[in-house]
């Protein structure tokens, strides 16, 4: 379980949050929203580490974040706003990148199964640079399926993506889900899943 | 085992880079050909003239060349993210910053020691001088591979004048020219000046990493 106590981040004295509680147990799905600016992005980096909270703390499975990041991390995968693949290297290259990187075991056939769905096959050895917002999106997205983690961190996953892509995306976060998969993202798209929970950031 | 894995990885996908990127690498070379041609027209036929001042001129040159990438170190892993999620799969900053160090040698400033030698014919260096540019190239651009990573991670949030990341690297490259540059006079003491270049490289080395870590983690927090 992951559990987010009293967190609070302020920026140039303007508080972005402040006493933020929230707990994430196995197989939960939670949508943060809010209007721009409301500090949904900030949030996520201030779980991940990447931003230091003013107050508050984040304990994964009864141990600080803070004092055993390496571990965290281990257990979980990003998703930001952008890309995260290298516009030069292909999406082969940029797969083979990431699967050795994170250590995963996913079999090849597993991973053609996954691009096929997403309809990225075909483009196997074309550079990032050539694809277009939706398929670069795409390829994130497998990326998160790729590294095997258990909780997913994810900014703003529906952009870019066409109707069927996303109802793709929601079938892949019930199925995380169901193996007791933790999933936080920010969105400002509302998007049909029956067990979603709701942190509302305005 | 998986931790040398993730590092062969990171050497592989930077080498496949490079060759995507070959071509910049071409026009630093360029440039500093055609910035070495430009001096010895400027300076005219005088043989003498050119063998006293080529080696300085060469260094300077090689120095300025090697500016011209700076830009390329961090900036496209730090806007796309890539540098959080290699860190996120269990490898430090410093650790990346180093391995960033050690390939930015190999792809980007090795190249350069192919045109040593062509550079040095046109100043009619003798070869004990050439043997001695490309030794204390060897060890004097692992120094400006340091410093090329702190200025760059330091100017990783400067999009308006990122020419203060080329003279930062000027400015601290300057001992790396005297003590190159003093090894082929003739009083020196060669194996104290290479012994000095070998002490720089590695107090560098030791800096850099922690500092350009730093940088990195303070331009992710105010990204």
């Amino acid at each position: 379980m992951l559990l987010i106590n009293n967190l609070s981040f302020f920026r140039d004295d303007n508080i972005i949050f402040e006493n933020l509680n929230l707990s994430l147990g196995n197989g939960q799905i939670t949508q943060i929203r809010g209007k721009n600016g409301s500090g949904k992005t900030t949030f996520l980096k201030v779980i991940l580490n990447i931003l230091s909270s003013n107050t508050g703390e984040i304990i994964w499975e009864g141990q600080n974040v803070k004092k055993n990041i390496f571990k965290f991390y281990n257990e979980i995968t990003y998703i930001a706003d952008h890309n995260t693949s290298s516009r030069e290297l292909s999406i082969l290259d940029n797969i083979k990148f990431w699967k050795g990187l994170s250590s995963s075991n996913l079999s090849d056939d597993k991973i053609f199964s996954l691009l096929e769905t997403f309809n990225l096959k075909k483009y196997l050895n074309t550079e990032i640079m050539y694809l277009s917002s939706g398929e670069v999106k795409k390829l994130e997205l497998l990326r998160i399926v790729l590294e095997q983690k258990k909780i997913w961190v994810l900014d703003e996953p529906y952009n870019h993506l066409d109707d069927s892509s996303a109802e793709i995306l929601n079938q892949t976060f019930v199925d995380h889900t169901n193996n007791n998969g933790i999933i936080l993202f920010a969105s400002h798209y509302n998007p049909l899943i029956s067990k979603l929970e709701i942190l509302d950031f305005n | 085992m998986f931790f040398i894995k993730k590092i062969f990885l990171f050497f592989k996908r930077e080498l496949k880079l490079f060759f995507r990127n070959i071509v910049s690498i071409f026009s630093n070379i360029l440039f500093f050909f055609l910035s070495i041609f430009i001096f010895v027209f400027a300076l005219g036929a005088d043989e003498q003239n050119l063998k006293s001042i080529g080696l300085g001129i060469i260094w300077s040159l090689l120095v300025l060349s090697s500016t011209l990438s700076l830009r390329k170190f961090y900036e496209e892993d730090f806007n796309n993210g890539v540098l959080v999620i290699i860190h996120m799969r269990g490898i430090s900053y410093e650790l990346i910053v180093f391995l960033k160090i050690l390939s930015h040698f190999l792809f980007v400033q090795v190249p350069f020691l192919i045109s040593i030698p062509v550079a040095s014919l046109l100043f009619n260096l003798p070869i004990y001088e050439v043997y001695n540019l490309i030794f204390t190239f060897i060890i004097g651009s692992l120094i400006l591979s340091c410093l090329s990573s702190m200025s760059a991670s330091m100017n990783l949030l400067n999009k308006a004048n990122f020419s203060i990341g080329g003279i930062i690297v000027l400015l601290f490259s300057v001992p790396v020219i005297i003590f190159s540059v003093g090894i082929n006079e003739v009083d020196s003491d060669f194996k104290s000046l290479i012994n000095i270049l070998i002490g720089m490289a590695l107090i560098f080395l030791g800096i850099s990493p922690w500092a350009s870590a730093a940088f990195i983690k303070l331009a992710l927090r105010n990204k």
